[in-house]
């Protein structure tokens, strides 16, 4: 069964690449349509690829760009907690602050780079800010609303059974509340990926955002695609391999899968 | 006095009609008390009430001497939903409550084997909750409480989600465990026939605002059978209490009930 999805997934993969081959000789080659400088092809970016990799100039952006994604994502967690936090204690700040929030976080994270460059300079710390802010505040959410959908009948038990408010947060309310937050983990982590391409796109001078910019202003469209494709599979893995992961862990624990 | 709820009333805030009204209560140690009526006459307002819950807009609740201020684990609740933590498995359900009231690691197991031993349920511990059943789930939130050994043991329709199998050797467990540590228990229920199997004295709430109608004390000897005659007569004198303390809209879920029952 499992190979049959392997199977499954390769051929759809294999047929995909083959129809971009073919797409791209028929509008190049046979009816020249497009010109061959504007769209990729797979030998290209194979060629592109093998070029970046060899000179080592795709480790270096991979791992810049994960070492700003992870600094930038811890950051947000606890920014985005803390404000999460805050929300919950204040009734004051649930009704003011919230819906401000739930706005900021619906505007595209490329916005925030006009002030990035102005606050911080061309820096790692202007990326990082543009990274926080482009999640933070959807892991603030996430607390909030974990933590207000605690089922009730959870707190009014323990309450019956003589827990501290200490030990209410710490041994109810944070653990029922942990599938959402992870949950908002998981999308905080996107958004903060996204942000972090506007981020380098930018102001960055090694990377990945950078090293697909390099490639536009060479008019190596094989290296743009290289670089997308290697986003995108970072993206996949890190979501499958650490954050859908946990989830699953914990949902299939309590049953809830 | 054990119990003794003075006068109270409670009109809660979003509301003008009062829900409980005048509700006065002695309950001496060891009573086996269940309160019955038609939804909405405040019968789970009470029991919150004693828990500490909530607090009430008037009048006084005490207990052992000391008034009731808030929860407390003194007065453990079981819940018509077990109210089980989903991300411990039975035994470390067991162990919250004893962890809760500051018992070491090592007494915490051993109080948690004893009292899942006595709900039949110690081939279970290491179960998560999900997969067990719903007459397992209220045994494991009945061990849970019973653990804690508290003055009162209030109980809000524990068994009124479960089928009528299960129903049945739940209230058998229950009143054996009963017979053994003379818990003092207030028992909620909509069910007249389980008022009767299990009460020494019966409270029979009217609705709107809801008081106490009648207090009727139950002296049937026990294990009670519910075919029993005396049993009979008494579910058709306490079901006439119920249903005229009723009003018309109410009247049919209790209608229902006679024609099941019967």
């Amino acid at each position: 069964m499992k190979y049959r999805r392997i199977l499954e997934t390769l051929v759809f993969a294999i047929g995909l690449i083959l129809l971009w081959q073919l797409f791209y000789t028929a509008g190049t080659q046979w009816f020249s349509i497009v010109k061959p400088y504007a769209v990729p092809n797979p030998l290209g970016v194979v060629e592109s690829f093998l070029r970046l990799a060899s000179d080592g100039t795709l480790i270096r952006a991979v791992g810049y760009s994960m070492m700003r994604a992870v600094i930038g994502f811890c950051i947000s967690i606890v920014i985005g907690s803390l404000l999460g936090i805050l929300i919950l204690q204040f009734p004051f700040l649930r009704r003011n602050l919230k819906p401000m929030i739930l706005g900021i976080q619906t505007l595209p994270s490329i916005c925030w780079v006009p002030f990035a460059i102005l606050w911080f300079g061309l820096k790692e710390s202007a990326i990082i800010f543009v990274i926080v802010m482009g999640s933070a505040f959807s892991i603030a959410l996430a607390v909030e609303n974990g933590v207000n959908n605690v089922p009730p009948v959870y707190i009014k038990a323990a309450k019956t059974m003589g827990v501290t408010p200490i030990n209410m947060y710490r041994k109810v309310i944070l653990p029922a509340a942990l599938p959402s937050f992870v949950g908002g983990l998981k999308q905080g982590w996107s958004f903060a990926w996204r942000a972090l391409m506007s981020g380098e796109v930018m102001s960055a001078s090694v990377g990945l955002g950078y090293t697909l910019m390099i490639g536009r202003d060479l008019a190596d469209i094989n290296q743009v695609m290289t670089v997308m494709l290697i986003i995108v599979l970072l993206g996949i893995l890190i979501d499958k391999g650490i954050f859908s992961r946990a989830e699953n862990h914990i949902l299939r624990k309590r049953g809830l899968v | 006095m054990y119990l003794q709820l003075k006068e109270i009333n409670k009109t809660f805030d979003n509301t003008d009609r009062e829900t409980i009204c005048n509700v006065s209560l002695e309950v001496e140690k060891g009573e086996f008390i269940c309160i019955v009526g038609p939804s909405g006459c405040g019968k789970s307002t009470i029991l919150n009430l004693i828990a500490g819950l909530i607090q009430p807009s008037s009048g006084e609740i005490i207990l052992d001497g000391e008034p009731v201020k808030g929860p407390g684990a003194d007065r453990v609740v079981m819940f018509q939903e077990a109210a089980l933590f989903p991300w411990l498995n039975v035994m470390e359900n067991v162990m919250f409550g004893l962890d809760a009231a500051g018992y070491g690691k090592k007494e915490q197991e051993e109080l948690a084997e004893k009292y899942l031993r006595m709900v039949q349920l110690w081939n279970y511990k290491d179960y998560p909750i999900h997969q067990i059943s719903g007459g397992m789930k209220q045994r494991t939130a009945l061990a849970r409480a019973l653990a804690l050994d508290s003055k009162l043991l209030l109980m809000d329709e524990p068994f009124s989600a479960l089928d009528k199998q299960t129903i049945n050797v739940l209230r058998e467990e229950l009143e054996g465990i009963w017979e053994k540590n003379k818990k003092t228990i207030l028992y909620v229920t909509h069910s007249v026939e389980e008022a009767i199997y299990f009460a020494d004295r019966v409270i029979v709430m009217s609705e709107n605002p809801g008081r106490i109608r009648e207090i009727i004390p139950i002296e049937l000897p026990r294990p009670r059978k519910v075919e029993n005659e005396d049993f009979v007569a008494l579910r058709h004198q306490i079901l006439q209490s119920v249903r005229a303390g009723v009003e018309k809209s109410m009247k049919k879920e209790f209608d229902e009930e006679v024609s099941d029952e019967v």
